[in-house]
């Protein structure tokens, strides 16, 4: 028998039930539907529930503006950068992590979860400051260092976990039968841990995609993403290039997130948050 | 056999080493470094920051208060202080409360309504913060989606909550929603099915089945959620920026503008210190859970 009693008997709770769902529902998708329907909106008044007009000058507008366009191409330039310097980084640790003894293991293991015990504005103003020193201000260097620290606790842990996850014993039946380490590796242990290597490097692409405070304190007034251009669209530009623009920016969100869906809720991203 | 090991110790060092190296150089050295400025040493690493930055309290030999003085002694800095520390703690409490909540409702009914809800409240983890900080912001604006509902309702006087610290709070929540409920889910789903099963054969009630049961073996998930949503809205500058009011505001903005608007970077580097100080506390928390759910996987891995 499965677990699943009426967790609400009365109707008095059935009721207090609904009213909770329907508010989590206005709570959680309405601010994103509002967006969306301010992209399309040409005359607004408060307290209309819909636009009066429909255009698509806003899109036109956001395509045609040179800032923002070369701004969602810095971001497509950012991304993968970090992405693969932070999977060149992080996956020989993580399988270091997960396979061989050595002394300091659990500290160093903490040690690189540090950076999620800093609250992330501050990290990024006390790295600014030195970043003077070290010419890495306004740079592409400086840049991808930045987002590259919110992507190390992931890029380390979730591929540590699915090493883990794989029996020795399989490796040891390859090295019986007289596979070399490196062998061993590229034919058993790596495609094994694959899908969690995937999963990983998505979430990455996406932290550092959608990353824009770090960016905003080191990358002005040189490299402005397209997170960071929202900055100054939603103060400087018309209400409804600014829903535009977001809209865009949330894509490849959507679509990498919804790649990765399964693994996100499967308990992978939970279990970055773990240490053991 | 000594050998063999030693080689894989050194090994194992070795390819640890890139990722510790990274954090050494771009975090802890940052935070040392930004730590002697905020005592006054402007020297080796903050000499360039030092020779650009205006009103800083500079000393030769030892060490000085006087940047602290200055910055905790700034009424602006109170409020600012004083708006964190709150929102901070209301979002945390919130997110807590709720992502229990849906988390619990999740493990214990099997319904379509628990699936949809499932769905929501995972929503904002596919939608970038910025995102999210202009769709609230503009959701709870003064001709939003909630002042124009409220006024078909009757209310005419529903409160424009955009640029307030609600707005921040609401927002703050929002975003941190979705690893509330995926934390708690995955720490209620490792509670067994037949122990639930076998309380409730023997006459005990659903609440006290998640007072005695699911409560105490989902502590350490929701120390989890807790510590790391305060940290997050400690280290927010995203949100309050965007939606919330020009002062008081959170830390992150006061901080940000500090060093970019007002050419102060040691009273941002101070604040940061301030910051830090108050995520201590927290962060201290996190890791004695984590060590203790640590010892506990180490018996059965």
């Amino acid at each position: 028998m499965s677990v699943s009693f009426a967790l609400a008997r009365s109707a008095g709770r059935r009721v207090l039930w609904f009213l909770f769902v329907g508010s989590l529902i206005v709570f959680m998708i309405g601010p994103i539907v509002w967006l969306g329907l301010r992209a399309f909106s040409g005359l607004w008044l408060y307290p209309q529930l819909l636009p009066k007009q429909w255009t698509v000058n806003g899109w036109r507008q956001v395509f045609n503006d040179p800032n923002l366009s070369h701004s969602m191409k810095l971001s497509f330039e950012f991304a993968p950068v970090v992405t693969v310097a932070s999977a060149a980084i992080c996956l020989p640790a993580a399988y270091a992590f997960s396979r061989y003894k050595f002394p300091g293991r659990r500290f160093l293991l903490i040690s690189l979860f540090a950076v999620n015990a800093f609250p992330k504005i501050g990290l990024y103003i006390s790295m600014a400051g030195v970043f003077y020193s070290l010419n890495l201000m306004a740079t592409f260097l400086g840049v991808v260092i930045v987002q590259l620290i919110g992507t190390i606790v992931f890029m380390t842990w979730i591929p540590a976990a699915a090493f883990s996850a794989i029996p020795r014993s399989l490796e040891e039946a390859a090295r019986d039968v007289g596979a070399g380490p490196l062998r061993v590796f590229f034919r058993v242990t790596f495609p094994l841990a694959a899908p969690a290597i995937f999963v990983a490097m998505i979430l990455s692409f996406l932290a550092s995609f959608d990353e824009a405070q770090g960016t905003f304190l080191v990358g002005v007034p040189k490299y402005i993403t397209m997170p960071t251009e929202m900055y100054t669209l939603v103060l400087n530009y018309p209400e409804q290039v600014a829903a535009v623009f977001a809209l865009l920016l949330a894509v490849p969100s959507v679509l990498l997130m919804a790649l990765v869906r399964k693994h996100v809720m499967g308990g992978k991203l939970a279990e970055g948050f773990q240490l053991r | 056999m000594r050998r063999r090991e030693l080689r894989e110790g050194a090994q194992g060092l070795l390819m640890v080493l890139p990722p510790v190296a990274v954090i050494a150089v771009f975090i802890g050295f940052p935070v040392v470094a930004a730590i002697a400025y905020t005592l006054g040493r402007a020297g080796g690493p903050n000499s360039v920051v030092a020779s650009l930055g205006q009103r800083q309290f500079i000393v030769q030999h030892g060490v000085t208060l006087d940047a602290y003085r200055d910055v905790l002694g700034n009424k602006t800095i109170h409020r600012d202080l004083w708006a964190t520390v709150w929102v901070t703690v209301l979002a945390t409490l919130v997110v807590v409360v709720v992502s229990w909540a849906i988390a619990l409702y999740l493990r214990l009914a099997d319904t379509r309504l628990a699936r949809i809800v499932s769905g929501l409240s995972v929503v904002p983890l596919f939608i970038p913060v910025v995102i999210a900080s202009y769709a609230m912001l503009v959701f709870y604006s003064s001709d939003g989606f909630m002042r124009s509902v409220a006024y078909h309702l009757g209310w005419h006087s529903f409160p424009t909550l955009g640029f307030t610290l609600w707005c921040v709070f609401l927002a703050e929540v929002w975003v941190n929603i979705p690893f509330g409920v995926l934390m708690m889910s995955s720490g209620l789903n490792g509670v067994p099915n037949n122990l639930i099963e076998a309380a409730r054969d023997s006459g005990a009630s659903m609440p006290r089945v998640v007072r005695s049961i699911l409560l105490p073996m989902n502590v350490i998930p929701t120390v989890i959620v807790a510590t790391f949503t305060a940290i997050y809205v400690l280290g927010s500058f995203t949100v309050p920026y965007l939606t919330g009011p020009t002062a008081p505001n959170l830390l992150g903005p006061s901080m940000s503008n500090f060093f970019s608007a007002f050419n102060q970077p040691q009273q941002a580097e101070v604040l940061a210190i301030v910051v830090f100080v108050l995520a201590l506390g927290i962060g201290a928390v996190y890791v004695w859970a984590n060590v203790r759910t640590g010892k506990r996987s180490a018996v059965a891995p």
